[in-house]
């Protein structure tokens, strides 16, 4: 088969992994030194695809062979899809040729289970070898860390890898027992927790460097770093039943104990030859989009999962979680600019952590009026009846959640089939 | 014109680029000259017939001025600096003008001149915003086209920026290719690598200008863009169609010189047509699958490792 037909196939196999990020790398430069490539921390997004969708890497499988049957997977074993299996020489051949071109800032790959998961990780981590040790390429790589397989080999892997992901792909026991049966969700907790104990580590040893040794000695050179990227996992969205409280209960976990930078969410895409059990549709995608918004208020605006989503259900689609939770908690507002904690400034719905940060210091300067909000761009509309400034109080009519809801969300039914 | 108390009714003052803004500026500041009596001027229109007055050249310091000692943080260096990169268009404000205002105001004790909540600062930072994002846009829509010479391996790149970003471009392209050599050519300047070096030109060499220009014209020349075309298409996940956020992130001013640029229309087109049902590219739908014939373990989540060797190759 030529080089062209694989790429058209593995490229098209691995589309439904979410991730293509090119973040959370070190700084590396090629310049005068042989070899290739640079990572700045700071993700390039090299394309769009009409999707809307970053083309940050070349996402590949290795092979879209699988012995597995994940019924959600399109290279399931009983998929009557066409398959194929680059050489590790290819995929690095096509790695450096994109990269050269700039339209790609590194590699993501991932593949098929094929033989065993100790044969499929050593394959990937072929790959990268040849890359980082023959070709002394030096940009951002991702590899799929198969969590059957040796704790050895994602040891190995991640040595050259940027990134390590293992994918969760259900965020429950019972609907990976059903839909992966081959997989299991304690090894993949198991893997993860390898993963994790290698970043802590090198981390430790870095801290540890950096304290005793002079300046001089580089301590990025002392300790080979370990997937300095971190890791991540996806959940794939709507392929069963669960609800939006226990994913974002499950993310919040994997979050805390495994120090995941970032958990994906894929809203379930109808693949060819459906098996049976699985929905006919896919969930609409503002779905993903809402779980995504509530999953970066976790991160970073220390929200926990069960203040979004006080009982078991689904995130609203009409609103955006943030809104939602002010709508739920009037008694905490308005918030007055000039006081409050920032922490809390950050809860008010329309203003982002920029700006946040911007009004903190402004205050110091000076009182903050409404005038400052429009300045800055905030959210006027949404933020009107939650906050106070030296020279504006929203009305008291503005105070019944349930009409305050019907006039934020009156003036945009038409975006909401768009998202 | 030693020891004038009085300042003259207007100045008139002459920057090509940031450096030599900020050496008028301090000479303006010291003596005291407040922006409504200064006329900037940008780039180097400098006939002699503009000399409607004093320029500062001819104005020592005033000796109350020089006592003041200018100071401004290096953060707040870097803000103007970057605006400064920034291309008015139409109607906008001119640089000049606009940072000599802020500076006045910084050294009058107005502290708030450059936040981004004030009148000023706020253009400031939009500024500098606009130009993180058009580097941004050069690190990554700038494509390279393979055109070997005597010498072997070399790349060429045709590249329009919206503002004054080229140095920003060629110091990550010097970073991220190593020993290759390159060549950028925009519109205002160009920019060569000889692996070692970094060569700027302004304007840019006219047979840069031709190859380049050339190479971004007919993208198929380097066959390695076919790859990337085929990439494009199979990564695109058809039932997710998506035109608004593409073109937020992406836009169409670069598509013109993207190999793949001239695919979105037509993939966009089928996806509409039908191809939006399933995520599979539907070329890769039509050719002969393969469902595997495999025995599992009857304890398949036990399978264990390094144990079948049975799987399939092609
Ligand atoms: S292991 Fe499961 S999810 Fe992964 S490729 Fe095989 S069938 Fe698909």
């Amino acid at each position: 088969m030529e080089l062209i037909d694989k790429l058209s196939i593995l490229a098209d196999a691995a589309k439904y992994d979410a991730s293509c990020a090119s973040s959370g790398a070190p700084k590396r430069s090629s310049r005068g030194k042989a070899g290739l490539g640079s990572s700045s921390g700071m993700g390039i997004c090299h394309s769009f695809t009409p999707d809307g969708r970053c083309v940050s890497l070349l996402k590949v499988l290795l092979t879209n062979f699988c012995l597995f049957d994940c019924q959600y997977c399109v290279n399931r074993r009983s998929s009557n899809v066409p398959r194929a299996r680059f050489t590790p020489e290819e995929v690095v051949r096509l790695t450096l040729s994109f990269y050269r071109r700039n339209t790609i800032s590194g590699l993501f790959l991932s593949s098929g289970i094929i033989r065993s998961s100790d044969y499929t990780m050593e394959q990937l981590i072929r790959v990268a070898r040849l890359l980082r040790e023959t070709h002394q390429f030096r940009g951002y790589i991702h590899l799929k860390a198969i969590p059957e397989a040796d704790p050895r080999l994602l040891e190995e892997a991640g040595r050259y890898a940027d990134r390590l992901s293992a994918n969760i792909e259900l965020p429950t026991l019972t609907s990976l027992k059903t839909l992966a049966p081959e997989k299991e969700l304690g090894t993949i907790h198991a893997a993860m927790g390898h993963i994790r104990q290698g970043i802590d580590a090198t981390n430790d040893d870095i801290a540890r460097d950096a304290r005793h040794l002079p300046r001089s000695a580089n301590p990025k050179r002392m300790a080979p770093r370990y997937a300095p990227g971190g890791q991540s996992t996806q959940m794939i969205v709507g392929a069963d039943a669960t609800d939006d409280r226990t994913i974002l209960q499950s993310a919040q976990h994997l979050y805390r104990d495994f120090r995941l930078k970032r958990v994906y969410y894929s809203a379930f895409s109808p693949i060819p030859e459906r098996p049976a059990g699985l929905p006919q549709a896919a969930p609409p995608l503002l779905r993903e989009h809402r779980l995504y918004q509530a999953d970066f208020l976790i991160r970073s605006y220390g929200f926990q999962a069960e203040e979004l989503l006080n009982a078991p259900g689904n995130l609203d689609l009409e609103i955006d979680p943030k809104l939602a939770w002010a709508l739920a908690h009037r008694n905490d507002f308005p918030v007055d600019l000039n006081r409050a904690e920032p922490a809390m400034i950050a809860r008010v719905p329309g203003i982002g952590l920029r700006s946040v940060q911007r009004l903190v210091d402004l205050r110091r300067l000076r009182r903050i009026r409404y005038q400052d909000l429009v300045a800055l761009r905030c959210r006027l509309d949404t933020l009107r009846p939650f906050v106070v400034t030296q020279d504006y109080r929203p009305t008291d009519a503005d105070r019944d959640s349930t009409r305050l809801r019907q006039h934020l969300t009156a003036p945009q039914p038409a975006q909401m089939a768009l998202w | 014109m030693h020891g004038v108390s009085t300042p003259p009714a207007s100045c008139v003052a002459w920057a090509d680029d940031f450096d030599e803004w900020r050496q008028q500026a301090r000479q303006l500041l010291q003596a005291g000259i407040p922006p409504s009596r200064v006329t900037w001027h940008d780039g180097e229109a400098r006939h002699d017939d503009l000399f409607a007055s004093p320029t500062i050249s001819e104005r020592p310091p005033s000796p109350e001025g020089a006592s003041t000692p200018i100071s401004i943080g290096r953060d707040q260096l870097t803000l103007l600096r970057n605006a400064a990169r920034y291309r008015p268009r139409g109607s906008e404000q001119p640089r000049w003008p606009l940072l000599y205002r802020v500076v006045w105001r910084m050294v009058q004790g107005d502290a708030t001149a450059m936040h981004a909540a004030d009148d000023d600062g706020r253009v400031l930072h939009q500024r500098w915003h606009a130009i993180k994002r058009e580097a941004h846009h050069m690190h990554a829509f700038l494509r390279f086209h393979r055109r070997d010479d005597a010498h072997g391996e070399r790349y060429v790149a045709w590249f329009e920026p919206a503002h004054e970003i080229l140095d920003l471009g060629a110091e990550h392209f010097a970073d991220r290719m190593g020993g290759s050599r390159w060549i950028i050519a925009t519109p205002g300047g160009g920019v060569s690598w000889d692996g070692t070096t970094l060569d700027y030109r302004a304007p840019c060499p006219e047979n840069w200008t031709r190859e380049a220009r050339a190479a971004a014209n007919r993208p198929n020349a380097d066959e390695e863009h076919a790859l990337w075309r085929t990439y494009f298409v199979s990564t695109f996940n058809p039932a997710r169609l998506n035109h608004k956020v593409m073109t937020q992130h992406m836009p169409q001013r670069f598509w013109r010189h993207l190999s793949e640029g001239d695919l979105i229309p037509t993939m966009e087109a089928k996806a509409r047509h039908g191809g939006q049902r399933l995520a599979q590219e539907t070329s890769v739908g039509q050719r002969q699958g393969k469902a595997l014939n495999v025995k599992l373990p009857a304890d398949a989540t036990s399978l264990p490792s390094r144990q079948r060797d049975d799987a399939p190759t092609d």
